[in-house]
């Protein structure tokens, strides 16, 4: 059991209670109840654990056992674990996942458009900026892709995993998150690089009460692709042509004029230095290079210089 | 695939005409403005990350949207069709084509391309090895790693979002690797040949009579 409970009834009595009323008072506000039912499939039920190894694996072993027993798998089901025993981040890293932070897994059953999914990886980035903020007004930034950044400090990250239903080939995004908020203590590897919401904000967070909040953008962010999708009033891409989640990145993220290093996997291998100089409609970096050209890339990451 | 091959006959088209034909087409439907003439020479893109641009063959303009359209390869534009210059065209609509001079490396990709049997990118993405093949890979070398069909083998990554890649097609080892890790791969484009181990020797035969008949025609 995890050290807290959370149910699919609370998250909707929240995103009512809450969500709803402030969403309201935004840009997109007279489509607020219309986006939220877009994305009411987020926390259509919510497991809770004490520890697992890895819930991205728990979320594979609930797909196949579904399909194998001719279920039909629920889209938006969440897996938070109080600790995981052995997360890993991209590639061969490591994750460090101790108690106190908020980890786990949504399966999203994928019926976006190849051009809505460009954006799913910004609308999840955006959903834990927001819930950040919501503790630290101001404070939290994105670095693209989504990582979250709380004072330059790394404070959520995401890995999001595609994986195939065996018996209908179905296709769900697993989106594996990773939120340091009562977890204090890093390991060297991390320390000076990871930091938490508790730590930046001097006092405790109610872990129930954050996940809450984090499900609840989420459940605003990614109906919001579902909603332009469909065409939906306002939602759809403002004057210029951007989507609102595009606009709502750019808003809460410092990556765009920042001096950066850029590499698929940037750590062990960095490719090159550039400019981050803007984000193309698909949700792709534009980078400015020292010679004057510019590239955009779909793929990889960068590091502030 | 064969275990004999017609070298004579395949040696025989190259060295008649070295050269590939490359068609290009238009991205989308719009209006298009030639950049070039027939008998033009372009150049493909360079640069360190190949992020300078190749020649500006074409503009094409959608509802006020104008966009430039470079060369992807080396070459002369061997025909052109002119009467769309100007003209409103579909998507796919074929604009010109550009003659590529081959070089030796190229035309024993070629051959070998025809024997192989080619994986291909399910989307414009980067790929990297999937964790075991790429271990199997740094032990012992791509010809010894086998792959047989359903087997996750590479993954791709877009926008962070990375997804499996299962194997389909025949089973052998790799043979050749068409992809880097970090530079994108367009959708279609080879990722890896294989062949069946067995098959390895005829390979082998293709490489080594090209190296030594292009070098022997060179040097006559």
């Amino acid at each position: 059991m995890a050290g807290f409970m959370l149910g699919s009834t609370e998250l909707r009595d929240h995103l009512h209670r809450v969500e709803l009323p402030d969403r309201r008072q935004g840009p997109l506000g007279a489509y607020a109840a219309e986006i939220l039912r877009y994305g009411g499939f987020v926390g259509s039920s919510i497991e809770c654990h004490g520890q697992l190894v890895r819930s991205m694996e728990r979320a594979r072993e609930h797909i196949d056992r579904c399909e194998g027993e001719g279920r039909a798998v629920e889209s938006g089901r969440v897996i938070i674990a109080e600790r995981l025993s052995g997360s890993k981040g991209r590639f061969t890293r490591r994750w460090h996942a101790p108690p106190g932070g908020l980890w786990g897994c949504l399966i999203h059953a994928n019926a976006l458009t190849p051009q809505s999914s460009m954006l799913f990886s910004l609308a999840v980035g955006v959903a834990a900026c927001e819930a950040l903020d919501s503790y630290l007004p101001g404070r939290p930034a994105l670095r693209w892709i989504n990582d979250v950044l709380i004072d330059g400090g790394k404070a959520a990250g995401f890995l999001i995993e595609s994986h195939s239903g065996p018996r209908w080939k179905e296709q769900f995004h697993l989106v594996g998150f990773g939120i340091n908020i009562n977890n204090t203590s890093f390991p060297e590897e991390l320390r000076g690089t990871a930091v938490s919401l508790c730590d930046r904000r001097g006092s405790h967070v109610d872990l129930r009460e954050f996940s809450l909040v984090f499900l609840a953008k989420l459940t605003w962010n990614i109906g919001l692709l579902y909603f332009v999708e469909a065409g939906g009033g306002a939602g759809a891409p403002d004057d210029e042509g951007v989507h609102p989640v595009v606009s709502r990145w750019c808003e809460l993220a410092d990556t765009l004029g920042r001096k950066v290093v850029f590499g698929f996997d940037v750590i062990s291998r960095p490719q090159y230095r550039a400019t981050a100089v803007d984000i193309a409609a698909d949700g792709g970096l534009v980078l400015n290079l020292e010679d004057g050209h510019t590239v955009i890339e779909h793929s990889g990451e960068i590091r502030y210089v | 695939m064969s275990n004999e091959i017609d070298f004579d006959t395949i040696l025989g088209k190259y060295r008649s005409d070295p050269y590939d034909y490359i068609d290009v087409h238009a991205i989308h439907t719009g209006v298009v403005n030639f950049k070039v003439d027939e008998g033009d020479d372009v150049d493909s893109a360079s640069g360190e990350w190949n992020h300078i641009p190749g020649t500006s063959v074409y503009e094409i303009n959608r509802e006020r949207n104008p966009k430039l359209v470079h060369s992807h390869i080396k070459g002369t534009i061997s025909a052109i069709n002119g009467e769309l210059d100007g003209q409103f065209v579909e998507a796919g609509e074929k604009l010109m084509t550009i003659r590529h001079p081959l070089k030796k490396k190229e035309i024993i990709e070629n051959i070998l391309k025809e024997v192989l049997f080619l994986f291909r990118a399910p989307e414009r993405a980067k790929y990297f090895f999937s964790l075991d093949i790429q271990s199997r890979i740094e032990k012992k070398g791509a010809r010894s790693v086998s792959v047989s069909p359903g087997e996750e083998i590479i993954t791709m990554s877009l926008m962070k979002r990375d997804t499996p890649v299962y194997y389909k097609g025949e089973p052998g080892v790799i043979h050749s690797v068409y992809f880097k890790p970090g530079v994108s791969v367009d959708q279609g484009s080879p990722l890896i040949g294989v062949c069946a181990p067995e098959k390895l020797p005829l390979i082998q035969k293709i490489i080594t009579r090209v190296k030594a008949d292009w070098d022997q025609n060179a040097a006559v």
